[in-house]
């Protein structure tokens, strides 16, 4: 099985396009919080794969890997929270409809 | 000298202490008021004669400075192109001839007048108020008399001139009262201006405001007769709005609103000289340019005209003061521009006591009658009241000149000093000696010859306190007898005392000048003998009489109109050209354009705050990718 750092960050980087394209086409709020997910993951996919292919520390980027699970559990909370409010409120949970912010 | 200084500070702080005290002064203990005013007058009185007879002995022009350092600057702070490498500031006493006699003047007035003003104020709820700002008045002015440079001055200044403000307007109720200091305040304020700005091209030329610096030849050189004249008049501008000269003097008449206690000393006897005194403290400031004199000259001649001319019709007895007042300053500015500060000194001390005399006089009838207008005055029994009679008659007599009296000495000298200086300015002061006695001879007569009647206010029969009497008796007779002394100060009887102290030569009579004044004066005397010996008829010719001239006289030389005219026509229509340049050209041109731009810019702006989170997103990613670029694009 011929390994190559290129296929980890090929996939990793698929992986992050699908992520943005999803965040930004999406209009269903879980479904964005899903595609960020993605971006995270695929940023956790490039620290593993560096880690493996490098030949000084082997600890480092695992332990970033974890960091970033970590703070997407948290950010996957808060989030979760803040769109059942925004339910709650406006029976709903499409972007479209959270535009106060409008100038 | 540190008993002089201790003096010195009694007499600049005791007013002030009476001005403070009658401001916290408990409700109970109101009717002691005056008390305060007068104990602390005359604690001022004393320490100023006492400094005066200190001094006495001295002679040959001594000055003393009792100075601290204010500010210093040097060169390295200022511009470049300053004139004077360092420019220094002082503040102090000053202590010569001329402020002992001047300080003695004021403070024995101011007290005199306190005193007086006990009686005539005796009825007023507001007294406490009233002695407060006479007090105050008194601070200002032994201020303005004993500083010891220009700027110093300048504030005393200005600090009399508000005194005068609250005096004249004391019955602010009465809106002529109201209408007269505002009047005062803003002539004096428009003729400050020239003063200040005299000040400070003076110094940013000479570099120092001290009295001491003021030498005619320095100041010639070390600014240039153009603009040693220009310093010069602007800083005369300051003293013929202090000093009521032509075409200032509006203010003056107006301001005998205020309570006649308050114009026998502001008003004809201190503040108003305070413009001649300050003519005489920088002789050497006007006498560096030959146009400031000659202005003086002509401002003292035109104003010392008007004002007699004027006191020939008056009804009111204040008012005959008031222009007496201005024309005998009018007579001393031009002693003044004569280049002559000891006759212009002379005749002012001697005016000053029996011009307040006169007033306090005035004050007497007006307080007993309830009237200003002489006939009425007259047929309400005026020439029963002994006293008052008997010290008008004195003020009178010293006013238009009568041998014996003082004012006959100081006039004399000062026409003796416009002679030496233009025949045309003398025959004008004769001209004003003659009028002067005509317009005495005439309030004197009116009120002598009259038959008292039933007038209605004749039978308010006052019958004060014997504490009250004797403080309507006592500044009478002392100035009365103050005034027929003091001219013999400057007569060779006198040893020519006072001319002597103020740096002058000795006394003699030309006998030409007091011959013919003496001559013009009988004239005038029987002049109006003839007219006056039967005032009721006089009263109708004065109410029917018409003609241009009358006319005139009556609209007081139109002075005033051509203020209205100046204000209401060419002030008004610059301030509405203003004003429309002002809205149509800055408001509509830059203002509203500024504001609409900014505005159109924000309305652009905020078409990006659409409010949906994808696009500020899609903005961010883009953004985002075009620093990538920019980044990859710098690394090759």
């Amino acid at each position: 099985m011929s390994e190559s750092l290129g296929a980890y960050l090929f996939i990793s980087t698929a992986l992050f396009c699908l992520g943005v394209y999803g965040l930004l086409s999406r209009r269903n709020l879980v479904a964005m919080l899903i595609s960020l997910e993605l971006i995270l993951n695929s940023a956790s996919l490039n620290f593993v794969a560096f880690n493996k292919f490098s030949l000084i520390n082997k600890a480092a980027g695992q332990t970033f890997a974890v960091f970033v699970i970590a703070l997407a559990a948290a950010e996957v909370t808060i989030g979760l929270s803040l769109i059942l409010l925004f339910h709650r409120k406006r029976d709903s949970i499409n972007v479209e409809d959270a535009g106060e912010m409008k100038g | 000298m540190t008993s002089d200084l201790f003096l010195l500070w009694t007499i600049q702080l005791a007013p002030l202490a009476a001005f403070l005290l009658l401001f916290v002064l408990p409700k109970g203990a109101r009717r002691a008021a005056p008390v305060v005013g007068m104990v602390f007058a005359f604690a001022a009185a004393a320490a100023s004669i006492t400094l005066l007879f200190s001094h006495a002995g001295e002679h040959g022009g001594f000055v003393y400075e009792y100075k601290t350092l204010w500010l210093r600057v040097t060169e390295m702070a200022l511009w470049p192109g300053v004139v004077m490498p360092e420019y220094v500031l002082s503040a102090g006493f000053l202590v010569d001839p001329l402020n002992l006699l001047m300080i003695a003047i004021v403070t024995t007035i101011a007290f005199f007048v306190q005193m007086f003003s006990y009686y005539y104020m005796a009825e007023d709820p507001s007294r406490p108020r009233y002695f407060a700002f006479l007090s105050f008045f008194s601070f200002a002015m032994t201020g303005l008399v004993l500083a010891c440079n220009l700027l110093q001055t300048f504030l005393f200044w200005e600090l009399v001139g508000l005194a005068s403000y609250l005096l004249i307007g004391f019955w602010y109720e009465k809106p002529a009262a109201a209408t007269a200091a505002r009047k005062a305040f803003v002539l004096n304020r428009l003729a400050d201006l020239g003063f200040y700005l005299g000040i400070v091209f003076l110094f940013f030329f000479v570099g120092t405001l001290d009295f001491t610096a003021f030498r005619p030849d320095a100041l010639r050189e070390a600014m240039g007769s153009g603009w040693a004249a220009a310093v010069g008049l602007l800083v005369f501008m300051g003293v013929m709005g202090k000093s009521a000269q032509f075409p200032f003097h509006v203010w003056l008449p107006d301001a005998m609103e205020g309570p006649t206690p308050v114009s026998a000393l502001i008003h004809s006897a201190t503040m108003v000289a305070a413009g001649v005194f300050l003519m005489a403290r920088a002789f050497g400031l006007f006498a560096a340019s030959e146009a400031a004199l000659t202005a003086a000259l002509v401002a003292g001649a035109l104003t010392a005209i008007t004002g007699a001319l004027l006191a020939t019709v008056q009804r009111d007895i204040k008012r005959i003061l008031a222009y007496s007042t201005v024309s005998q300053l009018g007579l001393m500015v031009m002693a003044m521009g004569a280049g002559s500060p000891v006759a212009g000194m002379f005749h002012l001390s001697t005016h000053a006591f029996f011009k307040s005399l006169l007033f306090l006089t005035a004050g007497a009838f007006i307080h007993r009658f309830h009237s200003n207008d002489i006939w009425e005055i007259a047929r309400a029994g005026g020439k029963k009241d002994k006293l008052a009679m008997a010290a008008l008659t004195l003020g009178l007599l010293s006013l238009s000149g009568i041998p014996p009296l003082s004012g006959f000495f100081s006039k004399d000298l000062l026409l003796e000093a416009l002679s030496e200086r233009s025949g045309f300015f003398y025959w004008i002061g004769v001209a004003v000696s003659f009028l002067t006695a005509f317009y005495s001879f005439r309030l004197l007569f009116v009120l002598l010859f009259t038959k008292p009647g039933h007038a209605p206010h004749a039978a308010h029969a006052h019958a004060p306190s014997p504490f009250l009497s004797a403080c309507r008796a006592v500044p009478l007779v002392s100035l009365a007898l103050l005034s027929l002394l003091i001219g013999a100060l400057g007569t060779s009887w006198g040893g020519s005392a006072l001319l002597h102290w103020l740096g002058g030569h000795d006394a003699h009579l030309d006998p030409t000048i007091a011959g013919t004044t003496l001559v013009l004066a009988s004239i005038a005397v029987v002049l109006a003998f003839f007219k006056f010996r039967d005032p009721a008829a006089a009263e109708t010719r004065l109410e029917e009489e018409g003609g241009s001239w009358k006319r005139a006289l009556q609209h007081k030389f139109y002075v005033d109109d051509a203020y209205e005219f100046l204000v209401k026509s060419v002030g008004l229509s610059f301030a509405a050209a203003l004003n429309w340049i002002d809205k149509r050209v800055f408001n509509r041109l830059f203002v509203d354009r500024t504001s609409g731009a900014v505005l159109g810019l924000g309305k652009l702006l905020s078409r990006l705050q659409s409010g949906l989170l994808q696009d500020y997103l899609s903005l961010a990613v883009g953004v985002g990718i075009v620093i990538l670029l920019f980044v990859l694009k710098g690394t090759p």
